[in-house]
């Protein structure tokens, strides 16, 4: 069925501001923040080449934030009539005055100019479940000709967010987007292809070709042959990394906190605390926090409703910029660019957009293997954590096809294989790139544009039976 | 307005009487267009998070109420919709949006054959000695930022203390009559601590959740162990690491229970298994040919799927699942042989099972699918002291700090906050980032020493991720301190 419905933005902005003159008038002299998100979502899920999970969600979230005497609360509700605002409002209030001092309270910010951005696809919101059942059968008639079972996912999701404040600030986003994930296996999996496709505008999704990679890895990736662990210059698929990538702005070592933004710089939390100016990376790699670029997501504005701005955290190689945020320009001095996450935030600054990219002409996928002497494409990570944050040393497997190349042509399937590879030293040692695509992650909040590599010398240490 | 049925009590329609109000419309309107099979839940929500960090104070508390609508079609598909609009219109829309999905499934769909279920009335409580709600949010933040002033030293970096609680009230019905309430308490709590040195960062936290309510706060007493851990994260900065190769090691009962998770609690979901979850979570190396025959670990080790409240108060205890099959208790792994899954009522019958053991859990803007309860090991005979004296040469590792393992749940790594070198039956000398890896039924065979009863805790996992889209639910793992031979070992970095 379709999204529409659910989604006019109008009667959003009206409802929006319904709600925060409601909570104007219970927060009093009080200083008052609303952020209202309405989202749809639709996911056909798959397994075992049957339609077997099919879900369709609606959701309106209130988050009322309540700020008077350098003390903060905020109260989050699912429920919107007038009664029940009021009752969050007035904890709000009630949490607020019973918490202690915040010693980086700032007044609210007033009204803010943004950038546009169109993330807004009717195509998207209008598709119908039908299209996306065909999309879908059509993978499952393909794996079943092959004798294979098709699993995976299609999913669309449509967002509206409302923020208005007592300072005047008002903005507003919305956006649309999905992904299709595709494995297609047989033997429990001793035979597998993997394939996943983002888009904002379903009309760039190419069903077959996701369909035709899963199938082309699956029949590639039969009876693997054992390899010794052992350092290997790979190819890794620009959908491959997973998770893996959010490690370089992540760390457990504080308890899964940020690194890359000024507060925890200075606090000396972070892993590249009194490294700035210093070449952590390849002279051939720049990571930029970008919400602007063309194939990124979510909205031009931070938690508290401040623009976010473009900013170059490492460039050629060189740690050069951190995030930042009106706290950290009252704390330090630094330039606020619009890194806040919703107040109150003890955690720090998060670039939520970041784009890994490469110097030069970039490569096709099929380029880069073609460059590759011998060593292992790879079309999947999995379950990578955190190992050593000092060189950010993570441990991880591959999965759904890990390949034998040899003069620049795949030669054989092996078995999946466990690394621990720092990430520093990986993007110190990368010949070439692909474009970076968005990867669909877990994640939500991070949206991390990745691109494709060919490196050297990357660290397995041990073999999966299978 | 809805009222919380036990705590705060300020409005005019409860929970279960809303949640039996609703049931009537949607299941009515189900059967009216030849549903096979319907089924609402109605789940309302009350968390409260407070935490500090340095010097930096946050706090939130949430409400949500929603209802989600399962419904099977011609038993060839299924459609699943929710909303958090709760009008009866609305209410009539959202089960012809499931309708509509499960009608279009079923062109795709294969036949569904679902296990038998007593038809349930009835209510069900776990049990609180302390409302949370009823706890100042004052008295919170004085006792996390008493955590954190003691956390203060030269080379500390980052201090963080954090609690959380929820109270969730859920009604469920379904087309066959069942008509259950029941009312769900959580408490976790944690206090992270990370020193800075020669050896970059290190970490030492401890953290705990359960069901229950502030009672936990009180018993782990964060203040009193502020400085402990406090110490040995600045000492970690200047510990050696550990030589590669084989060695004995005891693991402490919450990295037990964390490796109980990873390697035996998700392979025996079956939904995996069966391979639903391929594309993302995985599939599992322990198929149904195995049942009965595959000597998974030590005659020693006995791993129980324990849903009841004889088991402890855990992240996986109540009385119904959320397709309303009463909590039950069976052995995943009994005497070290691989025994049984974690079920729903759709996948039993594949195993040639009469009955689901009730592990559908979700969100109620989730879709229910197989997860784990309370997948404990059960304690062993060794008194933990005379654990460690019996052991010539190894290491204690403490606390896990990051975890790793294939798509069947194979080949994994997990690294710790610290160790100890064991020597002659003594601890000695404190290491710092202790990595052990293996192949699971090679490392539960190895197992040879599980603490008892006196070591034993109902530890719980409060985010473990499954499904797509993703899906995060809360785990018990019960576990002692216990004992493997010859392990591959080395040192984080």
């Amino acid at each position: 069925m379709s999204q529409k419905m659910e989604h006019q933005p109008v009667s959003l902005r009206e409802k929006a501001h319904q709600i925060f003159s409601t909570a104007k008038s219970v927060a009093g002299k009080a200083e008052a923040e609303i952020i209202l998100v309405s989202r749809v979502d639709e996911y056909l899920r798959f397994g075992n080449n049957e339609l077997a999970q099919s879900q369709y969600s609606t959701s309106r979230n209130l988050s009322v934030r309540v700020a008077s005497e350098k003390k903060q609360g905020r109260v989050t509700t699912g429920t919107l009539d007038k009664a029940s605002i009021e009752k969050s409002v007035e904890k709000a209030i009630s949490q607020a005055r019973n918490s202690p001092e915040d010693p980086d309270y700032l007044p609210m910010p007033g009204p803010q100019k943004y950038s546009p951005v169109d993330r807004y696809s009717e195509k998207t919101v209008e598709a119908p479940a039908e299209l996306k059942a065909s999309y879908i059968g059509s993978a499952m008639d393909l794996a079943k000709k092959n004798h294979l079972l098709a699993s995976g996912v299609l999913g669309t999701s449509v967002e509206h967010v409302m923020m208005l404040n007592t300072s005047g600030l008002e903005a507003s986003y919305r956006g649309s987007g999905g992904y299709f994930s595709l494995t297609m296996d047989a033997d429990n999996g001793n035979q597998t292809g993997f394939a996943l496709s983002t888009f904002g505008d379903i009309g760039e999704l190419d069903p077959n070709r996701v369909s035709q990679t899963a199938l082309e890895r699956a029949r590639l990736n039969k009876s693997q042959a054992e390899i010794a662990p052992g350092k290997f210059d790979v190819v890794v698929d620009p959908y491959a990394w997973s998770e893996m990538l959010l490690f370089f702005a992540v760390s457990a070592s504080t308890g899964y906190s940020p690194d890359l933004g000024m507060r925890q710089y200075k606090e000396g939390r972070s892993y590249l605390s009194g490294r700035l100016g210093e070449k952590i990376l390849g002279d051939n790699i720049s990571i930029d926090d970008d919400v602007y670029h063309p194939s990124q997501a979510g909205p031009p504005f931070d938690g508290e409703g401040c623009q976010k701005s473009k900013v170059s955290l490492i460039e050629n190689g060189v740690f050069r910029n951190l995030a930042s945020s009106r706290i950290s320009q009252r704390r330090y001095g630094a330039v606020a660019t619009g890194h806040e996450l919703p107040l109150p935030n003890p955690l720090g600054e998060l670039p939520t957009n970041l784009v890994i990219r490469g110097r030069g002409t970039t490569k096709t996928s099929e380029e880069l293997i073609g460059e590759l002497d011998k060593g292992l494409l790879i079309t999947r990570f999995w379950y990578v954590r955190e190992t050593e944050p000092k060189t950010k040393i993570v441990t991880g497997m591959t999965r759904d096809g890990t390949f034998l190349v040899e003069n620049g042509e795949i030669k054989r399937p092996v078995k999946n294989l466990r690394f621990n590879q720092s990430l520093l030293e990986l993007f110190s040692k990368v010949d070439a790139v692909s474009e970076p695509v968005r990867n669909f992650s877990e994640f939500r909040q991070f949206r991390i544009l990745q691109p494709g590599i060919l490196a050297r010398d990357f660290n397995f240490t041990s073999v999966s039976p299978f | 307005m809805l009222k919380h049925d036990r705590f705060q009590c300020d409005s005019v329609i409860s929970t279960k009487d809303l949640g039996e109000e609703l049931a009537r419309i949607s299941l009515d309107l189900a059967k009216r267009e030849n549903a096979t099979y319907a089924e609402l839940r109605l789940v309302n929500t009350r968390t409260e998070d407070v935490s500090v960090v340095n010097e930096n104070p946050a706090s939130e508390e949430a409400s949500t109420i929603g209802v989600g609508i399962r419904v099977l079609y011609k038993d060839l598909g299924w459609g699943f919709a929710d909303t958090d609009e709760l009008e009866h219109d609305n209410i009539r829309g959202t089960t012809k949006k499931a309708l509509a999905l499960a009608r279009g499934a079923s062109k795709l769909g294969i036949k569904v054959t679902r296990a038998s279920e007593p038809v349930h009335v009835d209510k069900w409580e776990s049990p609180v000695k302390k409302d949370p709600f009823r706890v100042p949010t004052e008295t919170k933040y004085e006792l996390l930022q008493d955590t954190t002033k003691r956390m203060k030293e030269k080379d500390i970096v980052a201090r963080r203390g954090q609690m959380n609680f929820a109270i969730i009230e859920k009604y469920f019905a379904n087309s066959e009559g069942s008509k259950i309430f029941q009312v769900l308490s959580y408490a976790g709590v944690s206090a992270i601590v990370a020193a800075k040195g020669p050896t970059g960062v290190q970490r030492r936290s401890i953290q705990q959740s359960t069901g229950g309510g502030y009672e936990l706060i009180d018993e782990m007493d964060l203040p009193a162990q502020a400085l402990e851990i406090t110490k040995d994260a600045l000492a970690l900065t200047r510990a050696p690491t550990i030589q590669e190769g084989k060695s004995d090691i005891i693991l402490s009962g919450d990295q037990v229970a964390l490796q109980v998770h990873e390697s035996c609690g998700h392979p025996i979901e079956l939904d995996r298994v069966l391979g639903y979850e391929a594309n993302f979570a995985g599939r599992s190396f322990l198929q149904p040919d195995q049942l009965g025959k595959l000597q998974y670990g030590s005659e020693h080790v006995n791993i129980v799927m324990d849903a009841t409240l004889d088991h402890g108060n855990g992240l996986g205890t109540f009385g119904y699942d959320d397709e309303g099959v009463k909590a039950q208790r069976k052995y995943a792994v009994k005497n070290g042989k691989f025994v049984g899954y974690l079920m729903s009522r759709e996948t039993a019958p594949r195993v040639g099972e009469t009955r689901s053991n009730g592990c559908m859990r979700a969100e109620y803007y989730k879709l229910p699918i197989i997860r784990m309860t309370n997948v404990s090991l059960e304690p062993g005979t060794w008194d933990y002291d005379e654990m460690i004296e019996d052991t010539r040469d190894g290491y204690l590792m403490v606390t896990n700090y990051g975890w790793s393992i294939d798509q069947k749940r194979y080949n994994f790594q997990f690294n710790t906050e610290k160790g100890y070198r064991i020597k002659n039956g003594s601890i000695g000398e404190m290491v710092r980032g202790p990595t052990y890896a293996g192949i699971t039924p090679e490392f539960w065979n190895s197992c040879d020493a599980i603490a008892n009863k006196k070591s034993w805790v109902l530890w719980g996992t409060p985010n473990c991720g499954k499904g797509q889209p993703g899906q995060t639910m809360i785990t018990g793992h019960g576990a002692s301190p216990s004992r493997f031979r010859n392990i591959r070992v080395f040192g984080a970095s």
